[in-house]
């Protein structure tokens, strides 16, 4: 067998990835994996020099940590001052080229089900892959080397987002995490807007299965046209009318699934029939020439020949991945996520410019981001989400975390735990929707400071000791110097480190 | 917009929500006293006319539900049979699912309702009594699922300063992050003023070991502490009753009937702005089994107490239990679907016409004179 190189334990290669999945877990074995249960022997190797922030200000070493990640680890702020910001982004923005073997390692144990093709997961219990999905998904953001691709894959799960709730998303959604979000996360966005419009996942959530077109009175289901082009692609003011969801619903019609439970009080498509087959895999996406509305459209103004069958989704895809409203609401996004809730114009324009210039390459795009001056002029001015709020504390007090539930609880209670979102919008990404989340935060920072979060655990006094004292500790925590008020409150408050986890610093980035 | 506790100081709305797990059987908790197939199928479980209480000229209550008399007489309490979701596979896992979900789509309707209202305006938003977040409140802004008010406190015992050293850097702060501390130390304020020993009032009273009571009797504190609380869940378990069902179900009745009758004393006139609605997966079939026990039926019932309901009366369809009316293998069929007496509610708790096609899409409401 060839070496497994890291990009394709990374993205592809899901049989060989399982493969060395199993030899790993022999050669760790049983104690390892207990260990593993009971979050222990997970802690990130810290060793040599820690130096933390010297500047009062959020520096731009600091503020790209707090964007482009989901906060640093100790010593990662030395690292990235030694290297550059620029360097650290091209490093970012190259995944594959990044060590990650304690990643690796802790979600190891996952494996084997989430490489399982999709007809496999489709005969586990309905109650097991999302609790994993969620465990496994929490984990990576908090160990992964791979930071920018975390927080994009975050991104993208909003922005494509699928409560796995809903019917067979229960089996699916696993499938579209990894051949929708995490294969094109850092790719190119045509791209994963053809994998998401025909990943079993989204074809059951948003009802594309039982789009079809029989007798010459049936109706499209719009429900999928609709949030393609106003939640996916254009934005709900980009220029698209009634007539062109109807439009966009038809040449979508006839794609299906086999699935796997009934909705809406019935087994749609038990069992299917495609190319010659007598019966679909379960989770097997297929056209069905005859559900299909075979005649003429036009969507945005666009003319779609009729016969065309198959081909119409591409020429759709084309249509809305290509449209100047696609850039800028895209381009609106990532500066929402990147550089404020309200994002100037210049920099939405520069993004959009980039995005449309690449044909929608999503690292060149980041990249003309990650310029704006606009980034950089907006350090500490965005709010965290509870989920980065999180993981950020965790990473900081280097947490050895099994990520199960007494975490994932404390997401549920500031409403943000991952694959939890019930509409297709995705949580939000201002700040305004998190502020009643303070209380859990501080709760939050209390128990993790203390040790009262079953499955996590921190070494307080020796990431004190590692660190050279309180004035060091408290600037890795902040990702600058404590000013006097913080400082002063540090000592006083009984417990410092909770104290500043706590604290509107902690909640900024 | 702020998520601000005062942002609708006025607002005083809350819903609690009653799920009765393990499928209760209606026919017992509200009797057709005038059905003779009612009695036929029940030669051993039947409940006399005489042993319940009259509610009108086909239905008498379950004695043990005594205590809620008082509300029925006051028009504060409506009852609708037959009610319930379109399962019929009579899998408790596969009913509570869908009705919790309120259809077949993601996230809880509870959760969508309160997620349809905007950002939660309070850390307290929506809580459940549960160890563990039930799925109809799945999706919600912000949901906490507790079992003591204490829980909600942050810690004095360990840093006592840590609460005043923290407000103080929150002082220093300015724009939104700054109001948000504000509001929420308001709340836990309010939640820290909540003497959880001190007794209920207007006379109520609750039972000490009973989880469901001591359930509802902290949602009590919560509404009362104006913490800001939209929506609370509180299920009472055990519903299940294949065996000798009088010999489990009785202490279940009971603990429903005074525990909501002790709610509704404690809340007062808080009765007006506070919901409480009482549903369960399915009922149970018409037929008693070899086992002095009911199994999984269709049909249940839903009471809805409080909030300005239209109460003191039967309400919804009613077509009677002759056979023909029966659905197969011999259940109350669902004539009443859930979401059309769930709808009128959530509207006066604030959800309106757009809000509720998110709330319950796929569905074409006919809501209820609830």
């Amino acid at each position: 067998m060839k070496p497994v190189s890291r990009r394709e334990f990374l993205l592809t290669g899901a049989a060989a990835v399982a493969f060395s999945a199993v030899i790993f877990r022999s050669a760790q074995g049983m104690l390892k994996d207990g260990q593993q249960y009971f979050g222990r022997g997970l802690a990130r190797p810290v060793d040599g020099k820690l130096p933390p922030p010297a500047s009062g200000e959020l520096d731009p070493v600091a503020h790209t940590l707090n964007r482009l990640t989901f906060g640093p680890t100790p010593g990662e702020y030395g690292r990235v001052a030694k290297m550059g910001v620029a360097a650290f982004i091209e490093e970012q923005l190259a995944p594959e080229t990044i060590e990650n073997g304690l990643c690796n390692r802790v979600t190891a144990r996952f494996c084997d089900l989430w490489y399982e093709p999709l007809m496999e997961q489709y005969d586990e219990d309905e109650e097991t892959l999302t609790p994993i999905l969620r465990q496994l998904t929490t984990l990576r953001a908090i160990y992964s080397n791979q930071q920018l691709f975390e927080v994009m894959c975050e991104f993208w799960s909003d922005h494509f987002n699928i409560d796995p709730g809903k019917g067979d998303c229960r089996w699916s959604k696993v499938g579209d995490d990894r051949d929708v979000v995490r294969k094109h996360a850092l790719g190119n966005f045509r791209d994963m807007l053809r994998a998401s419009a025909l990943s079993p996942a989204m074809l059951w959530y948003l009802d594309g299965h039982a789009n079809e077109k029989r007798k010459p009175e049936d109706k499209a289901n719009e429900n999928y046209a609709r949030e393609l082009m106003e939640l996916h692609t254009l934005g709900v003011h980009g220029g698209y009318s009634q007539q062109d969801v109807m439009e966009v619903a038809r040449c979508l019609t006839g794609w299906t699934l086999r699935s796997k439970r009934k909705g809406g009080g019935m087994f749609a498509n038990a069992k299917g029939r495609s190319k010659g087959k007598l019966f679909n895999e379960l989770g097997e996406v297929y056209f069905r020439p005859e559900a299909h509305d075979g005649d003429a459209k036009t969507v945005l103004g666009q003319a779609i020949p009729a016969g065309l069958g198959a081909g119409d989704i591409e020429r759709v895809i084309d249509i809305v991945a290509t449209h100047a409203s696609t850039a800028r609401f895209l381009a609106t996004k990532l500066c929402r996520r990147f550089i404020a809730d309200e994002p100037a114009e210049s920099a939405v324009a520069a993004v959009a410019q980039k995005f449309t210039e690449s044909k929608g390459d999503i690292k060149a795009t980041l990249r003309a981001l990650f310029a704006t001056p606009e980034f950089l002029s907006s350090a500490g001015e965005k709010m965290k989400r509870p989920f980065h709020y999180i993981v950020s504390a965790l990473r900081v007090t280097n947490a050895q975390t099994n990520g199960d539930k007494p975490v994932l609880q404390f997401l549920e209670k500031m409403g943000q735990a991952p694959f939890r979102y019930p509409t297709p919008d995705g949580y939000p990404l201002e700040a305004s929707a998190w502020h009643a989340t303070l209380l859990w935060r501080w709760k939050f920072a209390l128990a993790l400071s203390n040790n009262q979060i079953g499955g996590t655990s921190i070494e307080r006094a020796k990431l004190q000791r590692q660190l050279g004292g309180d004035t060091a500790l408290m600037a890795t925590l902040l990702n600058r110097r404590a000013s006097a008020d913080e400082a002063d409150a540090f000592l006083k408050s009984g417990d410092g480190l909770a104290l500043l986890l706590a604290s509107p610093g902690f909640q900024r980035c | 917009m702020l998520a601000n506790l005062s942002a609708n100081p006025d607002d005083k709305r809350t819903l609690v929500v009653v799920f009765l797990r393990g499928g209760a059987d209606g026919l017992t908790l509200v009797v057709p006293t005038e059905d003779d197939h009612y009695y036929k199928a029940r030669p051993r479980l039947a409940l006399g006319k005489k042993d319940t209480i009259k509610l009108d000229e086909k239905f008498g209550l379950n004695p043990n539900l005594a205590p809620l008399e008082a509300a029925w007489k006051d028009g504060d309490l409506a009852i609708i049979h037959a009610a319930g979701c379109e399962d019929t596979t009579r899998s408790h896992f596969e009913a509570q699912d869908l009705m919790e979900h309120g259809g077949f789509v993601a996230g809880g309707w509870l959760g969508r309702f309160l997620r349809a209202r905007g950002p939660a305006r309070s850390p307290l938003s929506a809580v459940a009594l549960s160890p563990t977040m039930p799925e109809v409140l799945s999706g919600a802004p912000s949901a906490a699922a507790f079992q003591r008010i204490e829980e909600f406190s942050i810690g004095k015992k360990s840093a006592p300063n840590f609460p005043a050293e923290l407000r103080r850097l929150y002082e220093k702060e300015t724009g939104a992050l700054r109001d948000a501390a504000k509001n929420t130390f308001a709340a836990i304020g309010r939640i820290e003023a909540i003497d959880t020993k001190a007794a209920p009032e207007n006379g109520a009273t609750y039972e000490e070991k009973d989880g469901f009571h001591q359930g509802l009797r902290q949602v009590a504190q919560l509404i009362r502490a104006d913490v800001g609380l939209d929506a609370a869940s509180v299920d009472l378990n055990g519903w299940d009753t294949h065996f000798t069902q009088n010999l489990v179900i009785d202490d279940n009745i009971k603990s429903l009937g005074s525990g909501l009758a002790s709610f509704r004393r404690d809340m007062g006139a808080r009765m007006a702005t506070t919901t409480v609605v009482v549903m369960s997966e399915f009922g149970r079939r018409l037929g008693e089994n070899s086992s002095l026990g009911t199994d999984h039926g269709r049909g249940g019932v839903m009471f809805a107490m409080g909030g300005g309901v239209r109460g003191g009366k039967m309400l919804g369809t009613w077509n009677g239990l002759t056979r023909e009316m029966l659905e197969d293998p011999g259940d109350l069929p669902v004539w009443n679907n859930y979401r059309d007496i769930l709808a009128p509610i959530l509207t006066r708790h604030g959800a309106n016409a757009e809000a509720m096609g998110k709330i319950f899409p796929d569905y074409a409401l006919k809501p209820l004179e609830v």
